[in-house]
């Protein structure tokens, strides 16, 4: 028992994780709740279903399509963004406009796919492996080392390659980055592509594993800032240790609630975290009190 | 035919006036980015339908509504009261999400997705609300009776500490205010009339579930207070009115039902982003969000 619900907050830790790593990508350069994420996910999803259930394609390529879409939706929302930057508007209104984005991506879903639940149905339902007295299926081995493999693969981004360092730049301080020659306008293009194909990533793991429908990118967004949260929000290593801390309780949370609370779980610990720890395990630039 | 459907679309615009000024006292005067106003619908709608349900006189579902969104507004204001901008939105978001997950979860109370249907009209002094005009009269009269309250409020002493609050916190403690107590207190009474609105809806529809309290209800009421201008009653009561006559016409376009409700979402939406873009005070707006 004790060793299935540690697999189950694996599983579900590792796409929170995703989830959060692109968002809070996105939060430390540009600062400010990008909560349309949750609908790059979405959309990437129903997208994927759209090319490899619907039209017929080879699966390989629907998958990388599906991915490239993600990145260029999210791009897409960085130029509308970028009207609001225009005017010098605060992070506040940003969060209001991303929040009006997410509602009409989602509303757009309902009205092309409709209100449905829609399987892709790519992988059969495979009989679970036994792992220590757990039961794990392939697909669920897959999420979890696939997410682990990127969230490497984002770490050393950020440490090593130079647009990584440009990033990490902008957001520590975006007018000295500026001052050296870093033009913050494309790293936030930069942060919105790469965060937006990892939500696409995100998308057809959640896609291949539960059924997708129109809110489900909502769903995931309260998750992935949550656990951003927890770990530090504008800290990509916060938000991938508090994802999975997220993953964990809210697994083992339902030794003491029913499983339709676990939502309510996750902004019950948001509540905890907010009201006493605000900058999160890991965060340490921002203060609640100034912004 | 037609003056059914015109009572309809006053009856709503009468509960969104209740909801939108509502908010408005929590976002335009007191500068509380306040995503979580659904929940306190939520709140009044469900208390007021399950005590009706067990048979209580009207007035007192209706008050009570009112009063436990207040207690629940007041408690709210309690952990969120240090917070801004960007924390209490996601704060104030959490807490609809956690008001909606009970919602849908706690079913011997609730009875879950399945909602309460049955709610019983209103009657009160012996008269009852039962056909659509007389409940028009009774939420104009409510709409009324809130929107002069509100105006009420936000004029008197205490309307111009909590805008004081909202320009400059610290300037205001300075000046003896206490500004916790204030936030606490607009944001209660705020969440006293969202509850009203609440208890008239679910005795209006004679149904509720908890998906008509989710997220999506929360774009029309944002919108609403954004499009008129923030700290504008004025704006407030002219962009409801627009606000939910404007996607009626899709409904004569013949476009199925399945399709207008999100269309109605789209076209929210879209207004939303661009008012924010080129008019982020609104019409009638006297200040900008922060």
């Amino acid at each position: 028992m004790i060793t299935q619900l540690i697999v189950n907050g694996l599983i579900a830790g590792a796409i929170y994780a995703l989830v959060a790593s692109g968002f809070s990508l996105i939060y430390s350069t540009c600062k400010f709740v990008h909560f349309a994420h949750g609908a790059v996910i979405a959309f990437s999803a129903y997208f994927l279903y759209f090319l490899f259930s619907m039209l017929g394609l080879n699966f390989g390529f629907s998958v990388v399509l599906a991915i490239i879409f993600a990145s260029i939706l999210g791009y897409g929302m960085n130029l509308i963004y970028k009207q609001f930057r225009k005017r010098k508007t605060s992070s506040v209104i940003l969060l209001i406009a991303s929040f009006a984005l997410l509602i009409f991506v989602e509303s757009l879903i309902l009205i092309l796919f409709g209100a449905d639940v829609k399987t892709i149905g790519y992988i059969k339902i495979a009989r679970g492996l036994e792992v220590f007295g757990a039961i794990i299926t392939p697909l669920q081995i897959a999420i979890i080392l696939i997410s682990l493999v990127l969230l490497f693969l984002l770490f050393f981004f950020m440490k090593k390659t130079k647009i990584g360092k440009a990033m990490r730049a902008v957001s520590d301080n975006k007018d000295v980055a500026e001052v050296v020659g870093i033009s913050s306008e494309k790293i936030y293009g930069y942060s919105f592509i790469i965060g937006s194909a990892i939500a696409g990533i995100a998308a057809i793991l959640v896609g291949l594993e539960q059924n997708l429908e129109p809110m489900m990118g909502t769903n995931l967004m309260i998750k992935g800032f949550t656990g951003a949260i927890i770990g530090g929000i504008g800290s990509v290593s916060g938000a991938i240790l508090g994802s999975f801390l997220l993953g964990f309780v809210e697994n083992f949370g339902i030794w003491f609630l029913p499983s339709g609370y676990k939502d309510a779980i996750a902004f019950i610990i948001l509540f905890i975290f907010l009201l006493f720890k605000p900058k999160g395990i890991l965060g340490i630039k921002r203060s609640v009190e100034k912004e | 035919m037609i003056e059914a459907y015109l009572i309809h679309l006053i009856i709503l615009i009468g509960i969104y006036l209740i909801l939108a000024i509502s908010l408005q006292l929590a976002m335009g005067f007191s500068g509380l980015l306040n995503l979580g106003h659904i929940a306190f619908y939520c709140i009044g709608a469900y208390v007021s339908a399950l005590l009706a349900l067990n048979g209580f006189p009207f007035w007192l579902c209706f008050l009570a509504a009112g009063i436990l969104a207040m207690i629940f507004g007041f408690l709210l204001s309690i952990p969120t009261n240090k917070l801004k901008g960007d924390y209490l939105a996601l704060a104030t978001l959490g807490f609809s999400f956690v008001v909606y997950a009970i919602a849908l979860n706690w079913a011997s109370l609730t009875r879950g997705p399945l909602g309460l249907p049955g709610i019983p009209k209103p009657v009160l002094f012996g008269i009852s609300f039962s056909d659509n005009f007389s409940f028009l009269v009774l939420t104009l009269v409510i709409a009324l009776i809130s929107f002069l309250i509100i105006k009420k409020i936000v004029s008197s002493p205490f309307g111009k500490a909590l805008e004081a609050t909202r320009d400059d916190e610290l300037a205001t403690r300075v000046l003896g205010k206490n500004t916790f107590k204030l936030k606490s207190m607009a944001l209660a009474i705020s969440a006293f009339f969202a509850g009203v609105a609440g208890s008239l809806y679910a005795h209006y529809i004679t149904f509720i579930d908890p998906s008509s309290f989710t997220l999506l209800q929360l774009i029309p009421v944002l919108c609403i207070v954004i499009i008129g201008g923030l700290a504008s009653l004025k704006g407030t009561a002219i962009a409801t009115i627009i606000l939910v006559l404007l996607p009626e016409p899709l409904r004569f376009i013949g476009f199925p039902s399945s399709i207008v409700g999100p269309a109605r979402q789209i076209i929210y939406a879209l207004i939303l982003l661009l008012i924010l873009i080129y008019r982020p005070k609104g019409f009638f707006g006297k200040v900008e969000l922060e």
